[in-house]
């Protein structure tokens, strides 16, 4: 019964968000890399943030790269659609520059790794 | 009709300068549209029905007074937006074509109110 | 209904009477006795809203209306609360209903009183989107409902109503809900750089961030929240549903349900 309902979701036809197949879908996601590899150097520059545009090209990738082992295309698209419209938000400076300064986290500390430094953590 | 209407009294609303006229073409406009759509189609008959009413109206009075006071559903002005409303629907429907059966049926459950029954 | 509201406007010819009375088939009529038969009985006590006949009756003659001029759309009319007329329709007859209901000489719901959302999780379709429309002209109010999942599109009815634009944005930011075709689809609630869609029933009630004024950074710094406590179990069922008075009174009585085999024989 369960086997017969995965099958069902897996041929389930669905409404697109915006692509109809992954090349598209991949484009769509290049072109937003694209556009928020352009704006880094205003970003940098009107946001006045402390670091520098090779840093912030890094992290850029970095958050593109946390989704990379997403496969439905109507999730990409919806990923898409909100990057598109972070983006709008940054070069609008709608953002201030705590919201840019937010994408580094610069005061969360790393979590306790070790058995012992949990330990002392904990009992802070 | 000796009086000459100034204003109807709402805002962005202009008084029609020739109310009977417009009404009739319109009412024209929406029943050829009609037309178009199949016999037993429910929406083009109770259409029908509710224009050739308003067009019986106007073919017995020219006075747009009169016409007011028989159809009742608001001045002359107004009945015109209902009638550029209608003929607006009207056309659209005939890409909705809304007289077919049901396009989708809802998930078990869907509609259940309180969900923790499903 | 519309009589119902020539009533309002005064008493004279009503052609909107007409149009209801005559064309009903035995069917319709068939339904209309059945629903009359359970209505009756005064109501004495003095907590509960008292139903009205009449007004009940013209709903019901409405959404009847309703469900025949659009067959294809109409899932089901239901009645609920006792003078609240719903309209339930698939995702892809959202415009053509609204619109319908907008334009039509005996609806003119020329209003969009607001766009509503609401998060059952445990549905095929998780979402409601709610659409409370206000006829001036008949004093009167419908309520037409639709359903989605996190992944569906819903045609943007900003074509339809220019008052959808922020109540969609609204609907998009809080459930997450995509609206397609929309014109300047964005967030209008939360904070730039917020996360997550606050109305969802798995967002937690605490939030996934905290944020503090920061002194060595000199700014509003943004941190992820240490939760002293783990998720909450969300248990949908309301407090007093444990009460067998709630489960046995459904909420709404069903007026015509095309969806459904059962009326259809």
């Amino acid at each position: 019964m369960a086997a017969k309902q995965a099958i069902q979701v897996g041929t389930k036809i669905v409404k697109p968000v915006l692509s109809t197949n992954h090349a598209e879908a991949r484009l769509r996601v290049l072109s937003l890399y694209k556009a928020w590899y352009r704006q880094i150097p205003y970003i940098v520059k009107e946001f006045d943030i402390p670091k520098s545009e090779n840093q912030c090209r890094e992290k850029l990738k970095e958050l593109f790269m946390t989704n990379k082992d997403v496969t439905d295309i109507r999730v990409i698209d919806l990923l898409v659609i909100k990057g598109q419209m972070e983006l709008q938000e940054s070069v609008n400076m709608w953002k201030q520059k705590g919201h840019i300064m937010a994408y580094f986290k610069p005061t969360e500390e790393p979590k306790p790794k070790g058995f012992l430094s949990k330990f002392f953590n904990s009992n802070e | 009709m000796g009086v000459l209407k100034k204003t109807t009294g709402l805002y962005g609303l202009a008084v029609a300068p020739n109310a009977h006229h417009t009404l009739g073409a319109l009412y024209g406009k929406i029943l050829r549209t009609l037309k178009k759509m199949p016999e037993d189609s429910t929406y083009r008959k109770y259409t029908e029905q509710i224009v050739k009413e308003r067009a019986a109206v106007l073919t017995k009075t020219k006075d747009v007074f009169e016409i007011e006071a028989k159809i009742n559903c608001g001045q002359a002005e107004e009945l015109i937006v209902q009638a550029e409303n209608e003929l607006n629907l009207a056309r659209k429907m005939l890409n909705w074509k809304p007289w077919e059966p049901l396009v989708s049926k809802p998930p078990a459950g869907q509609w259940d109110w309180p969900p923790t029954k499903a | 209904m519309s009589y119902l509201l020539k009533r309002a406007l005064g008493a004279g010819c009503s052609m909107g009477r007409n149009v209801l009375n005559n064309a009903k088939s035995p069917m319709i009529q068939r339904i209309v006795t059945k629903t009359e038969q359970a209505a009756p009985q005064e109501e004495t006590r003095p907590t509960v809203a008292k139903v009205d006949p009449l007004q009940k009756s013209q709903l019901v003659d409405f959404g009847k209306y309703v469900a025949e001029c659009m067959p294809k759309y109409v899932q089901k009319v239901q009645l609920t609360a006792g003078n609240e007329l719903e309209v339930l329709v698939p995702p892809e007859g959202v415009l053509p209903v609204l619109q319908f209901l907008k334009d039509h000489h005996t609806a003119q719901f020329t209003n969009l009183v607001d766009i509503a959302g609401m998060d059952v999780p445990n549905r095929q379709y998780r979402f409601e989107i709610i659409y409370n429309l206000l006829s001036l002209r008949y004093n009167s109010r419908i309520r037409v409902k639709t359903y989605t999942d996190e992944l569906t599109p819903i045609e943007s009815a900003n074509d339809v109503f220019k008052a959808a634009n922020w109540y969609e944005r609204e609907i998009w930011d809080m459930f997450g809900v995509f609206f397609a075709n929309h014109p300047d689809l964005r967030r209008i609630l939360t904070d730039y750089g917020f996360e997550g869609h606050p109305f969802r029933k798995d967002f937690p009630l605490s939030g996934y961030v905290e944020v503090r004024y920061d002194d060595e950074q000199k700014r509003v710094v943004v941190e992820p929240l240490e939760l002293a406590q783990e998720f909450r179990r969300f248990e949908l069922s309301a407090p007093w549903e444990q009460f067998p008075n709630f489960r046995s009174n459904p909420a709404s009585e069903e007026i015509i349900n095309p969806g459904d085999d059962k009326t259809k024989q």
